[in-house]
């Protein structure tokens, strides 16, 4: 955990504000492009957002954060309540979508989802790789940066507004990819199950800010070997991993609690996990707030 | 009734309201003018910040009911001015509160935020619902409330600090009192009748507890 004084509350686009925090009595953890923070709320929630400020500046942070108008008290809170001057703890910075080395880039963000596309973009223009922008929204006054990005960046970035266009043709610009490049997607659940149709798994990366949709089997009831410790844990079907684990007193940490953050991960060395987050565990892993087990017992590295 | 009790010859008098008023007089316009018909920016602050309320609600014969509610601050939701919603989680028993519903719409909150000695009041009119877009924005943990209740606001006010000063309710040193009671143990193993270690009662509502959604 770290501790940053909320300096600045700006308005950024309709429904958008952008908090710049600086570092509580020093620099702040490094971070890259893609990376997100935890932060922790005044009235206890902790929600996660992307950073979308300059890596290089170690004294603050900048995220953007969008009213959500079903807020469950998090994007409302910083919306409506949040003041400046105020110290927020906020966690170390994660990083569940990183930048990896390419000659080209398609970056499609939707709304929001421009936030962790911001520095990605600037990084790989900066690594001079061919990088292209697809920004999609409502209406321009509506989306934070699309003002700045198109000033920055020129014909790179393409501004599609629905209100005025429809739906952008993900089809056409999958027809004309180049085969080596890598497309990073961020937006709302239909556009990136709509990338995730379109572009081949292989060179698609994603990051969902809410889980998807997901029908599973009936939970069940299992078992936790604690490798480490050699006590078992007993999983009700009522219950996630994280709870149990947590209340048989192991510290496991946490954040969004429903697979999409990945502050919940923990080392699997035997039986078979069902991933149930939005992330992709990898291999030896597991997100083990919302994912279950196919075995009867699962061992783990605690 | 204890054996110690004080032994009344009869009930403790009745007055009439017009005794009442003789005594206490009449409430001064500064106190009745800051009763509002709405939820204004003070308000809406305050029920943001609240992690616990009471909720009072009255059968069809006027027997009155009022039972706590809490979570993280603001998990009552102002939808507008006129209008709140308060989650119901599984095992919060609000049973009693929809069945008084059922029967008499009138509902009496009170919300508390730790270490302010003001209160705020809120009484209304109130009924349940399962409407998607109100449980979606009470989602916890990843689990969503199961129903809420809708509260129609008629009053909205301030209720000044005296009880809770004279009550020393946010004085760290009041939680002393907590070890003059008996353990929870053992007032529901006596209350229930039952033949175990008081301790095991305990610690079987510990357990319980930590299952909080
Ligand atoms: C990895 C990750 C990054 C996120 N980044 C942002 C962001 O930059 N801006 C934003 O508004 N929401 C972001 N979110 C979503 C928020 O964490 C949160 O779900 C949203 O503000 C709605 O919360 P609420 O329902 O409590 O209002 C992100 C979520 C995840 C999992
Ligand atoms: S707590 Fe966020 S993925 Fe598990």
């Amino acid at each position: 955990m770290q501790r940053a004084v909320l300096e600045r509350v700006e308005p950024v686009a309709e429904g958008a504000v952008s908090l710049v925090l600086r570092g509580d009595g020093g620099p702040l953890a490094a971070w890259e492009p893609g990376a997100h923070v935890d932060l922790v709320l005044p009235n206890w929630l902790t929600r996660q957002y992307s950073l979308c400020g300059d890596p290089a500046d170690r004294d603050s942070y900048r995220v953007t954060v969008h009213h959500d108008p079903l807020s469950r008290g998090g994007s409302e809170y910083v919306h409506l309540y949040l003041r400046t001057g105020r110290t927020l703890e906020i966690s170390l910075p994660r990083n569940n979508f990183p930048l990896s080395p390419a000659a080209e880039y398609l970056f499609i963000a939707g709304g929001i989802g421009i936030t962790p596309i911001v520095p990605m973009l600037a990084s790989a223009v900066e690594a001079g790789a061919v990088a292209r922008l697809v920004y999609v929204g409502r209406s321009t006054a509506t989306m934070p940066f699309a003002d700045e990005l198109r000033a920055t960046y020129g014909d790179r970035v393409r501004i599609h507004t629905t209100d005025e266009h429809g739906r952008p043709d993900f089809a056409a610009l999958a027809a004309t990819l180049n085969p080596l490049a890598l497309v990073y997607c961020c937006g709302p659940a239909s556009m990136i199950d709509t990338a995730e149709a379109v572009f081949p798994p292989s060179r698609l990366r994603v990051e969902r800010f809410r889980p998807a949709a997901k029908q599973f089997a009936l939970n069940s009831a299992f078992l936790v070997d604690c490798v480490r410790s050699g006590r078992t844990v007993e999983v009700g079907a009522e219950q996630s991993v994280l709870d149990a684990l947590n209340h048989a007193g192991f510290p496991v940490p946490s954040g969004c609690r429903e697979g999409v953050c990945g502050s919940c991960e923990i080392p699997v060395v035997g039986g078979e996990p069902e991933h149930r987050d939005d992330i992709g565990a990898p291999p030896g892993r597991m997100y083990c707030c919302v994912s279950r087990a196919l075995s009867p017992r699962l061992a783990v590295d605690l | 009734m204890n054996s110690n009790d004080v032994a009344f010859k009869a009930r403790p008098r009745r007055i009439s309201h017009e005794e009442v008023r003789a005594r206490i007089g009449e409430p001064e316009d500064l106190i009745k003018s800051k009763v509002h018909d709405r939820i204004d920016r003070h308000s809406r602050r305050f029920i943001a910040h609240a992690p616990f309320l009471a909720m009072a609600t009255s059968d069809a014969t006027g027997l009155p009911d009022c039972s706590p509610r809490g979570d993280y601050p603001g998990f009552a939701k102002v939808l507008d001015e006129r209008t709140l919603a308060i989650p119901d989680r599984p095992g919060n028993q609000l049973a009693d509160s929809f069945r008084n519903l059922a029967e008499n719409d009138g509902i009496g909150l009170m919300f508390i935020v730790p270490g302010v000695r003001e209160v705020l009041r809120v009484n209304g009119r109130a009924y349940p619902t399962d409407e998607p877009d109100v449980l979606a924005r009470m989602r916890t943990e990843g689990k969503a409330a199961q129903l809420a209740i809708v509260v129609e606001v008629a009053e909205v006010f301030f209720h000044c600090g005296r009880a809770l000063i004279r009550s020393r309710l946010w004085d760290p040193a009041s939680q002393a009192l907590a070890a003059e009671l008996p353990s929870v143990g053992e007032i529901a193993a006596e209350q229930m009748g039952l033949d175990i270690d008081p301790a095991v009662v305990t610690r079987m509502l510990e357990a319980e507890y930590r299952e909080l959604y």
